[in-house]
């Protein structure tokens, strides 16, 4: 008998694959699909890389080759623990498929592990990706001796274990808090925001110890800060020791610690499985509801109401849409109590950049954290299954998107205007310039709203087996998220130069004009695009 | 053949707050050969119970045993001889029918030659052997309850538990699950399953148990039960009296 185990993770890879269904689908469209899916992989695999191998060549170039191994370590840790925070809970707990794997002959410890292998193995591409490429410049600068690639590659694979065993261990302690109470859902939702929060202001406390520094020189001592930040976090400085000394033991060290901890977690984890599944998956049924007036919506209202609740009902989705909505106040609060210029004193040290000068990039910080993943783009996908409710109801198909929209407006309006205005006050700004900015916020949100849902609507995918999968992997959501995120600090750039040679006023008023434009053009691009559905 | 207890619930609750409890003291037991009918209103606690019995569901008190084995200590032991139909299956939409069916079979550890002769057996019965090629996705709902239907069926369980079985069935699947519940049962399996058709309950069945907002109001044979009535009447009658 094959190990079950090992069945399962097969299985959950293979219902996956998109090679999979590109072989088996009868369906044109889904093929297409398919192949299209998999050519915008490969072309972000390459961007990806390609982005990485410069990065390394600019290490070189500044003598800090030596620093690669631990930068690699360090980055490859960062980034799978962040992602696999915001997926942990979807992938391990609540899935559908719960009932069908636990009434089979698996322990609860190899049905958890095996989805946590799962997230491992489809995470791992884009880890190799990244230490793949600091490999070539690394070898193309410290032209390492032959047993150093083999071993880089193959310890490049353990790297991400265990900042992921740390992170589905937070996801599975906040389940497990949550799982006790009633309203389990909202308990755990609010405990993955205050976590992710908490990691993102460790970064910026991070980033200031590092910038005690002027940059050049930070760089300059990239190397000793590399191994500062193996002091606090070993597994960067055996992987570091293990690729550049070929040092056995503490190769032996990052495995053996990797797989322990993999079998401690899980083992810890199926104790309580089945529980906190029970709790997460099970809800009493108050039966005390009494008729009472209730209230009419028109349709569009209607929607966009089953919109809310079906965020609010979902613990993935709360976190991944509502994070950068809850940052975007947090900043505004927080220049608001500490000032703009301590922060911008933190941030860019000696920059020759004060609160007046960053002024006109305000509704452009906002919509960096508001605008980071809009709604829109997830929500049409998140009906999947239910996609036929919304189909045979006498409405318009631009209704329904209409609806989705409204959400996403309803939503984003409010948290930009805070942001704004708590910036703008922190700021010092004039009246005007704050009406101007929020009026510049608002054309922002239209646009990453109607954007959203062209994204949404072009690359929907009803077929998917966990919501995390169009919530924080499906292609709408990349091809909307990457993108603006890059615009949205490309802008913020040039509306601080522009601001310093152009009247600002004019400026923005110019920059709410374009956005005003392109939320229209998208607007009725989505029209077009429902009429087609 | 000699009768032997396949499965037994004793006082099993399940509370999901402090005030509320979802199913309360129920006890019954299944034995081998028995065709066992769970019957109630909906959110009676049928799916609860069905669910705590297969070792989906934790539970707050009470026991559940299965061929002698504790669902809540020995669930692998309980496991490997039953095998589960839930109401509304969620399979992998992105796997043929063959593929989940190696899949389960694999989990059970079912030699190629046997399962190659169960899938068949099973898949030409309920017709969809040629369908088995395909996505799951591509299935309607009733032929993703007969791959539920057959998966369960490949290994050969000593405890059948169904949930709901027949609804999404067509009259034809709806007539060879019945025969091969029948069958099993005439081999020493026992069938444990919940269903609001009162009818498909009074002729399959040899026992039944009613359940009513999570307690048990009325449970023995078929015959102890109605007493020359129909199910429907005793059924109404027992929910009046409540």
């Amino acid at each position: 008998m094959m190990n079950n185990g090992f069945v399962l993770l097969k299985t959950l890879l293979l219902s996956t694959s998109l090679w999979n269904i590109f072989r088996h689908s009868k369906d044109k469209k889904k093929r297409r699909r398919v192949v299209g899916n998999a050519i915008g992989s490969f072309v972000v695999y390459v961007m990806l890389v390609g982005l990485c191998i410069a990065m390394g060549i600019g290490f070189g170039r500044l003598g800090l080759i030596q620093a690669v191994p631990t930068m690699c370590a360090l980055v490859i840790s960062l980034m799978a623990f962040v992602f696999t925070l915001f997926k942990t809970n979807g992938y391990l707990f609540g899935f559908k498929e719960y009932d069908m794997l636990m009434s089979l002959p698996l322990e609860s410890r190899t049905v958890a592990g095996c989805k946590f292998l799962y997230m491992y193995v489809r995470s791992l591409p884009w880890y190799l990706s990244l230490s793949l490429a600091m490999l070539i410049s690394y070898g193309v600068h410290a032209r390492p001796g032959a047993a150093v690639y083999p071993l880089w590659l193959v310890l490049s694979l353990l790297l991400p274990v265990i900042p992921m065993l740390g992170a589905a261990f937070v996801g599975f302690l906040i389940a497990r808090v949550s799982a006790g109470h009633r309203k389990n859902n909202v308990l755990q939702t609010v405990l993955m925001m205050v976590f992710v929060i908490f990691c993102f202001s460790l970064r910026f406390i991070i980033e200031g110890v590092f910038r005690d520094d002027r940059i050049p020189e930070v760089l300059q001592k990239a190397f000793q800060l590399g191994d500062s930040a193996g002091r606090y976090y070993l597994p960067v400085s055996w992987f570091t020791a293990a690729v550049t000394k070929l040092s056995l033991s503490d190769m032996l060290l990052l495995a053996g610690v990797s797989i322990l901890l993999f079998g401690v977690v899980f083992a810890i984890v199926g104790r309580s499985y089945r529980r906190i599944n029970s709790a997460l998956k099970s809800h009493a049924a108050a039966r005390s509801f009494r008729m009472s007036a209730q209230r009419q919506r028109g349709a569009v209202s209607a929607i966009a109401y089953k919109e809310f609740k079906r965020m609010t009902g979902s613990t993935q989705y709360m976190v991944n849409c509502g994070v950068g909505h809850i940052l975007a106040v947090l900043v505004g609060l927080i220049a608001l109590v500490i000032g703009p210029d301590k922060i911008i004193h933190t941030v860019m040290q000696e920059a020759p950049i004060n609160a007046a000068m960053l002024r006109p990039a305000i509704p452009f910080i906002a919509y960096f954290l508001v605008g980071m993943l809009a709604t829109t783009a997830c929500s049409p996908s998140l009906e999947g299954k239910n996609y036929w409710i919304l189909q045979s109801l006498p409405i318009e198909k631009r209704t329904v998107f209409q609806g989705k929209m409204l959400f996403n407006l309803a939503l984003s309006v409010p948290f930009m205007t805070l942001s704004i205005l708590f910036m703008c006050i922190a700021s010092k700004a004039a009246a005007l310039d704050t009406a101007l900015y929020v009026l510049l916020g608002l054309a922002l949100c239209g646009f990453s709203t109607a954007w959203g849902c062209v994204c949404g609507i072009r690359h929907m995918r009803l077929d998917w087996e966990n919501d995390i999968e169009v919530i924080k992997q499906g292609a709408a959501v990349t091809i909307y998220m990457l993108p603006n995120m890059v615009v949205a600090i490309g802008l913020m750039v040039v509306s601080v130069i522009l601001g310093m040679r152009v009247d600002a006023r004019l400026t923005t008023l110019g920059f709410t004009l374009i956005a005003l434009l392109l939320a229209a053009l998208c607007y009725r691009w989505v029209m077009k695009l429902a009429s087609k559905r | 053949m000699s009768e032997k207890q396949i499965l037994e619930i004793r006082h099993y609750s399940k509370a999901y707050s402090e005030d509320k409890k979802a199913v309360d003291d129920v006890s019954l037991s299944v034995m081998s050969g028995d065709i066992y009918g769970f019957i109630g209103h909906n959110g009676a606690g049928k799916s609860t119970t069905i669910r705590a019995v297969v070792g989906v569901l934790d539970f707050t008190d009470g026991e559940i045993f299965i061929d002698g084995h504790s669902v809540r200590k020995e669930p692998m032991a309980c496991k490997r001889v039953t095998a589960y139909i839930p109401d509304n299956p969620d399979l992998y939409e992105n796997l043929t029918g063959i593929q989940y069916l190696n899949f389960v079979a694999d989990i059970f550890g079912i030699s190629a030659a046997q399962r190659e002769q169960s899938i068949k057996k099973y898949a030409d019965l309920f017709e969809i052997t040629g369908d088995l090629g395909d996505l799951i996705s591509a299935y309607s709902h009733g032929m993703k309850q007969k791959l539920a239907i057959i998966s369960a069926l490949i290994h050969d369980p000593r405890l059948l538990v169904l949930d709901e079985p027949f609804v999404g069935l067509d009259p034809k699947a709806t007539f060879t699950l019945k025969e091969i519940m029948r069958d099993m049962c005439s081999r020493g399996t026992a069938i444990f399953f919940s269903t609001h058709v009162l009818d498909v309950a009074e002729k399959l069945c040899n026992k039944v148990a009613i359940i009513k907002h999570g307690r048990i109001i009325a449970s023995g044979t078929m015959e102890e039960l109605t007493e020359g009535h129909s199910l429907e009447e005793t059924f109404l009658e027992a929910d009046n009296d409540e």
